[in-house]
């Protein structure tokens, strides 16, 4: 009854965010505003997360004055593909609504998922916005570095596989809290792991939802603040009336439609390049149009340097990536990150035993190492075909090569082909935002309303009536607080964010969840320690990393082109008005950055790396060995035999469906 | 959950030692020797660029084959972990469990 009422109040507000969406008139969206700022690089779990730290800065302030050429999806069709995807997941979200009564139904779809299923929805968490249109953007702008990026992802499902999901599986319930309260003091352990798991699951959503709103806005030419609610009103809707079964469905549906266009636009590249990938290679070096842009554009050699061959050094390593200890950092946040974010974890939770668990993680693996070597192609397709150049003026940070090189090989611009298979791309990547905010929104609010309230308020004495509706109240205030947070950001660099969500899940959970379950003397004590020095370490050193925005920076930069300018009139040149507007700019923009600092008082970065997590985990390994071995506890020493025997054995596994 | 066990008990069990040991060796031995594989990748790449920048097939150069050797790899320990989880560990815990029941 209640169900159902909401449902429809639901539904309403759904149609109305869409109707308001198909009325452009009363948004007046600057459009190069729209075209210039960083969308997809900055949303998702994905590997284009990272790289785009050092992009995500500079297009907003280094937009180019020349009138930006854009995307221009038909609104009929698009439109239509969007209202149909709506309707779909709205149809998935009623039905899921009736069978979820009890508190295993809501987090973990009542044990009821198939491995298979699970394997496409944990697949679907890893194919975010983010690497659908930004690593292909980056590889269509920086060759072979954007490709490299694909290969974390990839690998740290080959952790996951081994170590972490089986056990886990066998030895968890629902959340975080559960694997690490085990043979801990529960209440202290669940209130850390909670306060650890809305942390990192809210940074992740704000960056997802700030990318989200941005790439809506030059989709669908809405201003930003209706795309964010849009997107989190569908999101709220997913999660409290259909919990985990209504979020991993969506997440289904939506890797099987994300496959499907990059499987068609792999396939129509292939098709174009004579289906042989050798000449293909032979002919992106031998690209003029990519030559100029790899010797003008990014190694900025004015005059060609003879007998450089340019071409191939769109193939070689080094173009986007400069510092390697950055890059065995990110690989270590990726190949132990991955494997400790909560919204990943509570996924192994909704297939019924270790069996599927680890056929969940072969068959996300199968689907995501196809999808990573499929965009490998799109993104030199695109280079190839579209040139970099076009891309990189229809977005800086390259963020819309995927739909530029749909329309052109569906058609071109105009034609229905183009337009249609334009559109599809878009609903897809809407379709994608959609599912991956929706299990972050479930993963905190589970953290919240299991952890904290059933556990820690109610003592674990609340009924399945109570659960559902606190998890349900939980989730809806989640999902209010990431919009309200979401508008307030959209003008911050949130990219710090996503590099921070992987450092604190590498650096805290993984060591946390890894001893619990494999070393005998660990304790309480340890696991705080963990917890806490590992997100307090992440947390500070990115504060301090080149990740965040330093005016001062922004000012050197500003006064260059200022200095570089001013010289060339001074020798008597007439700047072209291009110029002149580029200095008018920088004088701007040094007027207002000089002598500022970061968020936390810094002129210059402390810390060199982006990415914490070389540094941060061990320091959180650390931090769990000292503490452990300073207080002693015999309880979780004796409890040991019982958490290792479950892990290993499946006995007395948590049936997710009997209470 | 219904059932308890007296899980001091199994864990002396000659059974379950053998499945833990065996578990031990092979999750951590793989997991130690795909993770060496994996973080060759930034670090060649990184300190050894022009083993990367050899042409292998026409253009195609190490670089782009390694990347690709790190998919086939990831598939590889899947593929055997796979086998030897459903053959080997599965059979040992049903001995085990059926044995305790």
């Amino acid at each position: 009854m209640l169900v159902k009422s909401l449902s429809a109040l639901f539904l309403l507000l759904s149609l109305t965010t869409a109707a308001m969406a198909a009325e452009p008139v009363k948004s007046p969206v600057p459009s190069s505003q729209a075209t210039s700022t960083p969308t997809a690089q900055q949303t998702g779990p994905s590997a284009a997360s990272q790289p785009s730290a050092a992009k995500a800065v500079q297009p907003a302030q280094a937009a180019s004055p020349g009138a930006p050429v854009k995307v221009k999806p038909n609104r009929a069709i698009t439109i239509t593909m969007f209202m149909a995807i709506i309707a779909v997941t709205l149809c998935v979200v009623v039905w899921a609504a009736k069978q979820t009564t009890s508190a295993a139904d809501f987090y973990a779809a009542g044990g009821g998922i198939t491995g298979f299923q699970n394997g496409w929805a944990i697949a679907g968490d890893y194919m975010s916005a983010a690497s659908f249109l930004g690593m292909s953007g980056l590889i269509s702008l920086y060759g072979i570095d954007g490709f490299m990026y694909a290969v974390g992802p990839m690998f740290s499902f080959i952790a996951i596989l081994l170590v972490v999901a089986e056990p886990c599986r066998n030895a968890g319930k629902f959340t975080l809290g559960d694997i690490l309260s085990f043979r801990a003091a529960p209440k202290t352990v669940r209130g850390v792991a909670a306060i650890s798991t809305v942390t990192v699951s809210l940074f992740y959503l704000i960056a997802q939802m700030v990318g989200a709103g941005k790439l809506m806005q030059v989709l669908l030419d809405i201003p930003y603040r209706v795309s964010v609610i849009g997107v989190g009103v569908l999101m709220v809707g997913y999660v409290v009336f259909g919990g985990m079964k209504a979020t991993t469905w969506v997440q289904i549906i939506k890797a099987g439609l994300l496959m499907t266009g990059t499987v068609l636009l792999a396939v129509l590249v292939m098709v174009k390049a004579g289906m042989n990938p050798i000449s293909f290679f032979s002919d992106i070096v031998g690209s003029q149009m990519i030559q100029d842009h790899v010797r003008m554009n990014v190694l900025k050699d004015a005059i060609p340097k003879a007998g450089f061959d340019y071409g191939q050094r769109f193939l070689e390593p080094g173009l986007f990536l400069k510092n390697p200890l950055d890059q065995i950092s990110l690989g270590i946040a990726w190949a132990l990150g991955a494997a400790g974010l909560p919204h990943i974890l509570m996924r192994f939770f909704t297939v019924p035993n270790a069996k599927e668990a680890r056929k969940s993680i072969v068959v996300a693996l199968f689907i995501n190492s196809t999808f990573f070597f499929l965009i490998n192609l799109i993104g030199f397709g695109a280079a190839l075909y579209l040139t970099p150049q076009l891309i990189s003026s229809v977005d800086k940070g390259g963020n819309m090569a995927t739909l530029l090189l749909a329309q052109k090989l569906g058609g071109g611009a105009g034609s229905l082909g183009g337009d249609m298979f334009l559109a599809f791309i878009c609903a897809v990547a809407f379709a994608t935002i959609l599912a991956v905010v929706s299990g972050l929104v479930l993963a905190a609010s589970a953290a919240i309303a299991h952890d904290i309230y059933v556990n820690i308020i109610k003592g674990g004495k609340a009924d399945q009536k109570a659960q559902v509706r606190t998890a349900k109240i939980t989730s809806l205030c989640v999902g209010i607080i990431a919009i309200f947070m979401g508008l307030a950001a959209e003008k911050e660099n949130v990219v710090a964010l996503v590099a921070l969500a992987f450092a604190v899940a590498a650096s805290g959970n993984f060591p946390a969840v890894m001893l619990s379950l494999f070393w005998k003397r660990f304790n309480t004590a340890g696991i705080v320690g963990a917890l806490v020095i590992g997100t307090v370490s992440a947390i500070g050193l990115v504060m301090v990393s080149p990740n965040m925005t330093y005016p001062q920076k922004i000012a050197n930069d500003a006064k260059k082109v200022i200095e570089t300018l001013e010289k060339k009139q001074a020798e008597g040149t007439v700047l072209a008005e291009k110029d002149m507007k580029a200095l008018e700019k920088a004088r701007g923009d040094f007027k207002k950055n000089d002598g500022g600092v970061s968020m936390v008082g810094l002129k210059a970065p402390l810390f060199p790396l982006k990415n914490p997590a070389i540094v941060s985990l061990p320091l959180g390994l650390l931090a769990a060995i000292l503490f452990t071995l300073l207080f002693r506890d015999r309880r979780a020493e004796d409890m040991f035999d019982e958490i290792e025997v479950r892990q290993i054995t499946g006995l007395g596994i948590a049936k997710a469906s009997d209470h | 959950m219904a059932t308890t066990y007296d899980w001091g008990n199994i864990a002396r069990n000659p059974k379950y030692l053998e499945l833990k040991r065996k578990k031990r060796v092979f999750l951590f031995g793989w997991w130690a020797a795909s993770s060496a594989f994996y973080f060759m990748l930034p670090v060649l790449s990184g300190y050894f660029p022009e083993l990367f920048k050899m042409k292998i097939i026409g253009v195609v150069n190490f670089g782009y084959l390694f990347i690709l050797s790190q998919f086939v790899a990831a598939f590889f320990v899947a593929f055997i972990y796979t086998r030897v989880a459903n053959n080997q560990f599965d059979r040992l815990t049903d001995e085990l469990v059926r044995e305790i029941q």
